[in-house]
């Protein structure tokens, strides 16, 4: 490890209604590896945002190479040697890969761009990096994964000093995290400064030199990986808060019927021959790689996306699901990994959202019953907990865990049997996530039967009653709860790749 | 500060802080134009302006139920054209009676409405590319309809009984039906099933599709309220101005559209206020009247019209980035 | 293998078009004797000039994901400011036609501040251009029509660039010629330059061009801009061929022109495009407007039916697309 490169130093940073970073310190030194680590919505990629000038800082310094810089755009970072590799992908679907890499400074031949040269340093780039992908591929064609190679590739051959990989193993297999591990490795030895943000426990011993943990926006602390353990990290990551135990056995009744059956489901790559019960009262987990068909599954049998074949039945009779019109008459309702886009009304009242799925009982003949629809509003409201000044208030007012508590009150009111969380917790402050594990608890005790798909392995091992593996558009795998390793899981999730 | 202190007043946030404001704007220009217009204030000058108000009034509210849904129909002006044509060529050439050729009109608008809503909502095609195709596909029946000939529509002496919806003597009776099926449209909007999905699914497409509502059937209404008011609108438009022409109507979508986008109705969906609406088409009415009393074509009155949409819409963008 | 993927796809489209315009040309000369004429040639060709101008500079603002629908006023109202200038202030036919030109640029750049930079939607902001250009076009002309030179006229020398008389007296559609270059170098343009790169890019993913550190309003400013120039080129073309240029028209000619380009495989949703494909696309539109008449529908008829065709590609695109994403 060398001198240090750079240095963030009381980053303050607020969004309307959120304190997002509060007096967060961090420093990246060369040539070694530094985990950013943190529960969702710790502000890990907030932070980051900040330092390649997506967001600008309410208040703070960054020091970069001994000056203290004040990026605007991600242009001056990435000149400045600061680039980022982004959870979300970034690439244009239209071009190929290497007019991707090289997006924003291509070569020229006059006025010509230089594609050939292009997709010879493309091709150069992947040969160092050891990838085998071809540079004239056009990107949409390419699996998530090499995508995310390629936006690594992207990242590297701009002449970056310090690189921010935000969860790039989220989408990977185990041999390409092995691929990635080799590139951060190499990078290391050629003195770059490296953040890495993970939720993997395993992956930061492997792989990282230090640790910072960040909590609820502000910085917990600092480690050094080798002298620390997985118990240290966990506990300051999780502080005060305490969550819901982890489950070690079934709470499901042995003889609890079977509410959903779900035989050789197929649509399209993603969804391939999926079949699984669900009883009542139970949480079933969805485990799995990101894209492995997970949210796709889902969707099919909500009927949000077309399927080619397969039955579905509830409580033992055949039903045919083919919209959410369909599934929501079956008494399914899906609450979707990304509520802004498909679970509120943003610009909407609590009310209105919560009569969402169920205005027509909600009707004085052609009129809408305001009263009684702000009456049950107010009724989940209180059995929810939900923390707004009113029932008419705009939904996009509420924090992340209230919204979602929206959502969950939208299907209560429709009085669904069968809900489908699909990252429940996503983009939730910490505090808030025990409250809605502890809804789903509740849920489940009261008989509603729950399918849940997360990437948090924790999540996984606290809330399922039992768990389902996916790769690659295929159930790889069904395993109790008390039969569940992490190692097992993992294992599963990459069976079917290459 | 202090604006911010005024919209919380109860009755001002009651009425709408825009509202208010353009109310004024429509009382400053009425005061203006009568100050510096030789005889502008008095009757003549307002039924002249109201006989504008009334065809623009509707195509304007039913623009506005396209426009909550995140849409946009600017075909509205040569499909009020056609409805007027053949309803109109109708009576006149093949002895249709009055009563049934009205209702001629609103079927006609009544189709164009179904014909874009179904492609919007069911094809999903742009809704400005079926905007323009069935513009000039309106302008094209409606041509072939009347075999190029323009339509004149017979006076009130005549058997022209229809003219007494726009006026009857002096007293303009086209106000009174334009004001209540203005409430009526802002009942729809407002109180019912249809509206509240129309709004939200304007706001968030998706997510109303995923609490199980039917989206493509509720698109699709929004566009067929819309068909039938500019069949409503073409009445009014012959009943003031008795001839219309093939091959036009195009320059009255702009000026509907900003009747609506004035009033606060936002372009990329799920805000719309049909009293709004109300309010900035007799600003585009009373503009019009204006230009043409200053002494000016009608060919200012295009440009000033664009201006104000652009400078409309551009507060609405900025508002959206502020909120964001 | 999958090397070529990319290419023969576009191509494939192209080619397709193209048949379709070989088999509109068959059906005709099969359906109508007086349609297998020169004479009709020269019609076709004389029509299609500037609607494919229009075309090559729409197909850029197209694949940006936007529209521009201020083209066919716009065309009608540079034309008259252009022949205003020649008729009754003396100025020279160059001249004038430079400031038709500088017209149609600074308009399209109008349009590309209204949307690039102030994120008006771009039906909505060319929309308004498109009754402004209007209004302005009638004002410039003081609501005459305009004629640019005629032949025999002094300075009526542009119109033998479109359609040249040799001393026998043969017509020879020149403009063809040109056409086809300025389209040849336009899809050089979107295909191997940066305007036309960032210009796709903007179209298939905004976010992604702009965390790439691209100057995206500059280059969603251009295709706009780039519109503008050819709707000037068009209006050139337009004056050169038809005899009397009438203020208020104009209105109709931007679906044509937009028709044109998505028949030719411009998505409406943007992202992607070509300009040879554009270019054979706006001949299906030209030769059903020159050849409905001769199989009896008359001239409104084209309307109906260019609307039908307008909806029947998008359709097409949009069947296609649903079937890509199954896969």
């Amino acid at each position: 490890m060398g001198e240090v490169i750079l240095e963030m130093k009381k980053i303050d940073k607020s969004f309307p209604g959120v304190h997002a970073l509060n007096n967060v310190d961090f420093e990246v030194k060369r040539g070694e590896v530094h985990a950013l680590m943190g529960e969702n919505g710790a502000g890990k990629s907030t932070l980051m945002k900040v330092l390649t000038g997506i967001y600008t800082k309410d208040s703070g310094t960054i020091i970069y190479e001994g000056k203290e810089v004040e990026f605007n755009s991600t242009r001056e970072a990435q000149d400045a040697g600061i680039v980022i590799v982004h959870q979300e992908l970034n690439m244009v679907g239209h071009l190929t890969v290497a007019q991707n890499i090289f997006i924003g400074r291509e070569f020229k031949k006059g006025i010509r761009i230089d594609d050939k040269k292009m997709n010879e340093e493309a091709k150069k780039l992947f040969d160092r990096l050891n990838i085998d992908i071809d540079p004239t591929m056009t990107m949409s064609d390419l699996t998530v994964g090499k995508q995310q190679m390629c936006e690594i590739a992207k990242a590297i051959s701009h002449d970056a000093k310090v690189i921010v990989f935000d969860e790039p193993s989220a989408a990977l297999t185990e041999a390409e995290i092995e691929d990635l591990f080799k590139i951060i490795k190499d990078l290391r030895e050629q003195q770059m400064g490296i953040v890495y943000i993970s939720h993997r426990m395993d992956e930061i011993k492997v792989i990282t030199d230090r640790v910072t943990v960040m909590r609820d926006g502000c910085y917990v602390g600092t480690l050094i990986t080798e002298e620390s353990t997985k118990d240290d990290i966990v506990n300051m990551m999780v502080g005060r808060v305490i969550y819901e135990e982890p489950k070690t056995k079934s709470q499901v009744a042995a003889d609890a019927p079977v509410v959903l059956k779900v035989e050789h489901l197929n649509a399209g790559r993603m969804v391939q021959d999926i079949s699984f019960e669900l009883h009542k009262g139970e949480i079933l987990g969805f485990s799995g790689l990101m894209g492995a068909g997970r949210t796709e599954t889902a969707r099919a049998i909500f009927g949000a996306d077309p399927k080619e074949s397969g039955d579905i039945y509830v409580n033992g009779q055949l039903v045919t699901i083919n919209s959410p019109e369909d599934a929501v008459r079956a008494g399914i309702g899906y609450l979707s990994e990304d509520r802004k886009r498909f679970g509120i009304v943003v610009q909407k009242t609590v009310a209105e959202n919560t009569t969402m799925a169920d205005l027509p009982n909600y009707m004085k003949g052609l009129f809408i019953d305001r009263k009684k629809e702000r009456d049950v509003a107010r009724k989940f409201v209180d059995s929810l907990a939900t923390k707004t000044p009113s029932v008419d208030q705009m939904v996009i007012n509420l924090s992340g865990g209230n919204q979602q508590k929206v959502v969950i009150a939208k299907w209560l009111c429709k009085n669904c049997d069968i809900l489908i969380f699909d990252e429940p917790t996503r983009g939730i402050d910490v505090g808030a996530k025990n409250e809605i594990y502890k809804l789903m608890n509740k849920l489940a005790s009261e008989g509603k039967s729950i399918i849940m798909i997360s990437s948090e392995m924790t999540e996984i091992l606290r809330m399922s009653d039992r768990i389902v593996v996916m790769c690659e558009g295929r159930k790889t795998g069904e395993l109790t709860i008390e039969e569940t390793t992490q190692e097992k899981i993992m294992n599963l999730a990459t069976r079917d790749i290459n | 500060m202090n604006l911010k202190k005024i919209k919380e007043i109860p009755i001002v946030k009651k009425l709408g802080f825009n509202r208010i404001v353009l109310t004024g704007v429509l009382v400053l220009m009425y005061v203006v134009l009568s100050l510096i217009v030789d005889k502008f204030a008095g009757m003549p000058r307002i039924m002249s302006a109201l006989n504008y108000a009334y065809f623009l009034g509707f195509l304007s509210l039913g623009v506005t139920f396209v426009i909550a849904t995140g849409g946009i129909d600017f075909s509205i002006g040569p499909v009020m054209f056609c409805c007027a044509l053949i309803s109109g060529y109708c009576l006149t050439s093949h002895g249709v009676p009055m009563l049934l050729s009205l209702i001629i009109s609103v079927i006609v608008g009544f189709i164009f409405g179904m014909f874009n809503g179904y492609l919007v909502a069911y094809w999903r095609v742009p809704p400005f590319i079926v905007s323009m195709a069935s513009m000039n596909i309106a302008k094209g029946v409606a041509s072939v309809f009347t075999k190029t000939q323009s339509v004149s529509w017979p006076q009130a002496a005549k058997g022209g009984w229809f003219r007494s919806l726009v006026k009857v003597g002096k007293f303009p009776v086209g106000i009174v039906i334009f004001f209540a099926i203005a409430i009526v449209c802002s009942i729809v909007l407002n109180h019912t099933k249809a509206g509240r999905y129309i709004l939200s699914l304007g706001s968030n497409r998706e997510a109303v599709r995923l609490s199980g509502v039917d989206i493509k059937k509720w698109e699709m209404l929004a566009y067929v309220i819309c068909g039938i008011l500019v069949g409503i609108a073409a009445i009014y438009f012959v009943g003031a101005y008795t001839t219309v022409q093939p091959g036009y109507g195009d320059q009255y979508n702009n000026e509907a559209i900003a009747g609506c986008v004035m009033g606060g109705t936002s372009m990329a969906g799920g805000l719309a206020s049909i009293g709004g609406t109300v309010i900035g088409v007799l600003i585009i009415a009373l503009l019009q009247e204006g230009i043409l009393a200053l002494g000016f074509t009608k060919d200012y009155q295009l440009i000033i019209t664009g201006l104000i949409v652009i400078v409309a819409v551009y507060a609405d963008v900025m508002a959206r980035r502020r909120n964001n | 293998m999958e090397k070529k993927k990319v290419p023969a796809k576009i191509f494939k489209q192209e080619v397709i078009v193209f048949l379709v315009v070989i088999a509109l040309l068959i059906f005709f000369c099969v359906a109508s004797q007086d349609f297998r004429k020169y004479t009709t040639i020269l019609t076709i060709m004389d029509y299609s000039y500037y609607i494919v101008l229009m075309a090559i500079g729409v197909a850029f603002p197209l694949i940006t994901g936007g529209v521009d629908l201020s083209i066919g006023t716009g065309l009608v109202c540079y034309s008259l400011a252009g022949g205003y200038l020649i008729m009754f202030k003396g100025w020279p036919t160059g001249l004038a036609m430079i400031v038709s030109i500088l017209f149609g640029l600074a308009i399209g750049t109008l349009n590309g501040i209204l949307i690039g930079v102030m994120d008006l939607p771009p039906f909505l902001g060319t929309l308004c251009t498109c009754m402004i250009t209007r209004g302005l076009g009638s004002i410039c002309s003081k609501n005459t029509g305009i004629s640019w030179p005629t032949t025999g006229q002094p300075g009526s020398w542009f119109r033998s660039i479109f359609k040249y008389e040799t001393a026998g007296g043969t017509k020879i559609p020149l403009g063809f010629i040109w056409v086809l270059l300025l389209a040849v170098i336009m899809h050089f343009v979107l295909n191997h330059t940066k305007i036309g790169r960032y210009t796709i890019a903007i179209g298939s993913n905004k976010e992604a061009a702009i965390l790439s550190g691209i100057n995206v309003k500059f280059y969603h400013i251009m295709a706009y801009t780039i519109s503008g120039l050819f709707a000037a080129l068009a209006s050139i073309a337009y004056s050169a061929v038809f005899k009397t240029v009438l203020p208020g028209t104009g209105a109709g000619f931007e679906l044509e022109a937009i028709g044109g380009a998505i028949i030719g495989g411009v998505s409406a949703t943007g992202g992607a495009g070509s300009i040879i494909g554009t270019f054979i696309g706006v001949f299906v539109i030209c030769l059903l407007k020159t050849g409905l008449p001769f199989i009896g529908l008359q001239a409104n008829w084209q309307q109906i039916v260019t609307g039908l065709v307008l909806i029947g590609s998008v359709m097409v695109d949009i069947i296609k697309k649903r079937r890509e994403a199954k896969k």
